[in-house]
């Protein structure tokens, strides 16, 4: 990201929304609503861009992101901005069981993601000794104050998320521009070509794997801090997956902004408009977004490992 | 304790039979198209919910639903089909989300039109027991494990015997050649598409009937039933049926040994199992997943 | 009854086929040699329809069928094997021939199934299944006799005798050679052995980087100067 494109949104994201709406809690409370989806949405779209994979699980990552940071803090007092680490650590070190389905081709990852996504929700469900099972875990530490400003507000909750967001989209950034990511851009044209030049191309995938993880397992602790409560229905709900996919659907997956954009995008459109013309079943708008994109956007999801994106790049190159 | 494992064998064939029905479907498209349709459970769920309209609205026999939710989930079968063929880039792939999306929407439809609320038939004939020796089981399970067996044998000589049938065989086999053969494939995919539809159908009506529907229901059915096709192999029809008896028998064993909150889990570790561990499903040819 | 005009086709930014014209009549056995990658298999491809060319036109008997998919063709008469046999499985042979007739010619004529059988020498054959139950012999084999089953008017065979062993190719040639009188088609063979187009073909046409350097009497065509240097230079075959 440019310098003079950097310097306005943080003016927007961290003077005026603060100053304009900041004592309005529907708004800020949407504004969190929405930046939790974004930070998914991101971390969604960086291994589908990055690593080339399209994942139906990231409910997973979500949900032992929520948990593991709920129950360190409530059970061994850790304080909630080290849960949150370790939340988004655990969510990483989960993702190791997802491995071997690395070497599968995409939809069959995308569907044995799924499948594990499932095995963390009903695990969450039945080791009800750890995580209360289906009845949840209450009372969840809010977010600190902190020098007098109390980040458990929706305001507070708000610089927090923004915040969390923006260092994963500067992340992001950096991932694609170091050697690693022209090596993963590479793996795209040919797995086998980028091979042979000695790149191990299932551990870029596993570290990519891993990155997304941790961002959405973050973004999981963070909302349980918020809302105080979680249980197994909700913090794993296929919602989680749905929602990022459809906002990077809807943004572009290519471009670091589209994620955010599409999440913002998405969500108002979804609670502001959807929402209340439609009430119950609302939800059906975004299965249409999601359609709609895939058959008539060209640059949505389409060129993903695409053939044409190959030719393109080729003829550039 | 032996008894207890018998009946569960029992129920669990009884199921297994009927998810075959389900699966058959989704594999028989997944053969012709490589394209998960991840709307096929609603397609089910669809025609479940005529049956309980036609039953609540006009107080028929439910099974009067049948030739209403053909219609219908036909229909959107095809429409279904003419979206997944709109996609020419990276089909594979983007047919999961297209597909996804669409599931999202019938879902939401069927809760718009039908709300939330749980559903099961009041005709008190498909609740009686029927008891065969030790084994018990409701007359409706029976009838639909009765139903699934005679479709899939119907569809097995179809598959076998018919030009359209060898033609669904020929391009899920080998889709160059079959077209070098002078068949049009679009014709033999929307004929599997139909046939999804119609198989969708009957399960649909026969669930309705033999257990209780809710919307939330279609995205486990589809969940289900890509287990099972997974489980056979590409292009295995036997293979279907085995691994959709595996899959009932598992499940209801796990429901008697250990808890019926394990019961999804079994599937899910055969799923991954089989994935990760034979790469051509039980039965399959040797596919091209890796 | 095929007439290829200026063929262009692009590969990224490389060029497959440069303007390559040729015609091709129901009664010629024509071979088409070149080295590797000078566009032999391209040419088959835009001509059966799994390739489209960036420019020119594919012409069979008057009609212009670039436009049409690969179905339609085959209904056409353009019948064509793959140097990899491409069989569809879980068919029997008799199946794979069935399927190819009922499909590519309308009807079903078993008598007709009966005398390619017995011209490929699969009769005994037929109830094997196609994917698991043939010798790589007879899946060529196979591969012939579905393209006989649709009842081509033009016959495209990609290196059929590649792989054999030389009993089986020797019974192969004899094949290919009863092949035009028996059923009367016209035949363009992808075949890199000269000895064996020498033998089959009265007429060669020779691919170079895309670009077609040679057509004529094959005698000819081998003691050309320019076909002789890109053998040499290329493969030495």
């Amino acid at each position: 990201m440019k310098i003079r494109f950097l310097l306005p949104v943080l003016a927007v994201v961290y003077l005026a929304i603060p100053y304009l709406w900041g004592g309005n809690n529907y708004v800020m409370s949407l504004l969190v609503a929405a930046f939790i989806i974004a930070g998914v949405a991101l971390a969604w779209a960086l291994l589908a861009n990055l690593g080339g994979m399209v994942s139906f699980g990231h409910s997973a990552f979500f949900g032992v992101g929520a948990y593991l940071s709920a129950l360190l803090c409530i059970n061994y007092r850790l304080p909630v901005l080290a849960g949150i680490l370790m939340g988004g650590i655990g969510a990483a070190v989960a993702s190791i069981a997802m491995l071997p389905a690395l070497r599968l081709r995409g939809p069959y990852f995308a569907l044995a993601v799924l499948a594990y996504a499932n095995i963390f929700k009903i695990l969450a469900m039945e080791f009800k000794g750890i995580t209360e099972g289906a009845a949840g875990v209450t009372n969840i530490p809010a977010l600190p104050t902190v020098m007098g400003f109390d980040f458990s507000s929706k305001l507070g909750t708000y610089l927090v998320i923004v915040t969390i967001v923006l260092l994963f989209t500067g992340s992001y950034h950096l991932i694609r521009v170091s050697h690693y990511g022209a090596a993963l851009k590479a793996m795209h044209d040919s797995e086998d070509a980028t091979r042979v030049v000695g790149v191990n191309s299932t551990l870029l995938k596993a570290m990519m794997l891993f990155v997304s993880a941790f961002m959405t397992g973050v973004v999981g602790a963070v909302n349980a801090h918020y809302i105080n409560f979680i249980d197994p229905d909700y913090a794993f709900d296929l919602g989680w997956t749905l929602l990022p996919m459809v906002a990077v659907v809807f943004g572009g997956y290519r471009t670091l902004m589209g994620p955010l954009v599409g999440a913002v995008g998405i969500f108002m459109l979804d609670q502001l408009v959807f929402k209340a013309l439609i009430g119950t079943g609302h939800q059906i708008m975004l299965g249409a977004v999601l359609a709609v994109m895939v058959l008539f956007s060209p640059d949505g999801l389409v060129p993903l490992i695409g053939d044409k994106w190959k030719r393109i790049r080729r003829a550039q190159a | 304790m032996f008894d207890l494992i018998l009946q569960a064998t029992y129920s669990g064939l009884l199921s297994g039979g009927s998810y075959a029905l389900i699966a058959l479907g989704l594999a028989l498209v997944f053969g012709t198209m490589r394209v998960i349709n991840l709307a096929h459970g609603e397609f089910v769920l669809l025609a479940a919910y005529i049956a309980y309209t036609v039953e609540s609205q006009m107080g028929w026999n439910p099974l009067l639903a049948l030739p209403i939710s053909v219609v219908v989930v036909c229909i959107t079968a095809a429409i279904v089909y003419l979206l997944v063929t709109r996609l020419d880039k990276n089909r594979e792939m983007n047919s999961l989300i297209l597909t996804f999306g669409l599931g999202v929407i019938l879902t939401n439809l069927v809760l718009f039109i039908w709300k939330a609320d749980i559903h099961s038939t009041s005709v008190g004939w498909f609740q009686e027991a029927v008891v065969l020796g030790p084994l018990y089981s409701m007359r409706s399970e029976l009838l639909f494990f009765i139903t699934s067996v005679v479709m899939v044998a119907i569809l097995w000589v179809w598959l076998d015997k018919s030009w359209y049938g060898r033609a669904v065989r020929a391009v899920s086999s080998n889709r160059d050649a079959a077209k070098l053969m002078g068949i049009n494939p679009h014709v033999t995919e929307l004929i599997s598409f139909l046939i999804a539809g119609i198989l969708a159908s009957f399960s649909g009506v026969a669930l309705y009937c033999a257990s209780v529907i809710q919307p939330a229901l279609g995205n486990a059915l589809t969940i289900k039933a890509f287990i099972i096709t997974i489980l056979a192999g590409i292009g295995s029809i036997p293979g279907v049926l085995i691994g959709a008896v595996l899959l009932g028998v598992s499940e209801a064993l796990t429901i008697t040994l250990l808890s019926s909150a394990l019961q999804e889990l079994t599937g899910m570790l055969l799923l991954l199992f089989v994935l990760l561990a034979l790469p051509n499903g039980l039965f399959g040819r040797a596919g091209r997943r890796g | 009854m095929l007439k290829l005009e200026s063929i262009n086709v692009q590969f990224g930014g490389l060029a497959a086929l440069q303007d390559v014209s040729m015609e091709i009549d129901s009664e010629d056995v024509v071979g088409l040699v070149g080295p590797n990658g000078a566009g032999k298999t391209t040419l088959f491809n835009v001509i059966s329809g799994l390739v489209r060319p960036s420019g020119g036109r594919v012409l069979f008997n008057g009609i212009d069928v670039l436009r049409k998919p690969l179905y339609a063709r085959a209904r056409m008469g353009i019948g064509r094997t793959f140097q990899i046999p491409q069989p569809m499985h879980e068919l029997t042979v008799r199946e794979n021939l069935l399927v190819a007739q009922r499909f590519g010619t309308g009807s079903v004529n078993q008598s007709k199934i009966d005398e390619i059988l017995d011209f490929v020498r699969l009769s005994d054959k037929s109830d094997r299944d196609a994917a698991t139950e043939l010798a790589l012999t007879e899946l060529k084999a196979l591969e012939v006799a579905k393209a006989l089953a649709i009842q081509p008017k033009l016959l495209l065979l990609d290196e059929v005798l590649a792989g054999l062993e030389t009993g089986g190719k020797r019974q192969f040639i004899q094949m290919l050679s009863d092949l035009h009188r028996q059923f009367g088609i016209g035949i363009l063979i992808i075949e890199h052995d000269i000895e064996t187009i020498s033998s089959l073909c009265k007429r060669v046409c020779v691919l170079n980087f895309g670009e077609l350097i040679a057509d004529g009497a094959a005698e000819a065509v081998f003691n050309n100067p320019e076909v002789i240097k890109s053998y040499t230079g290329e493969s030495g075959a």
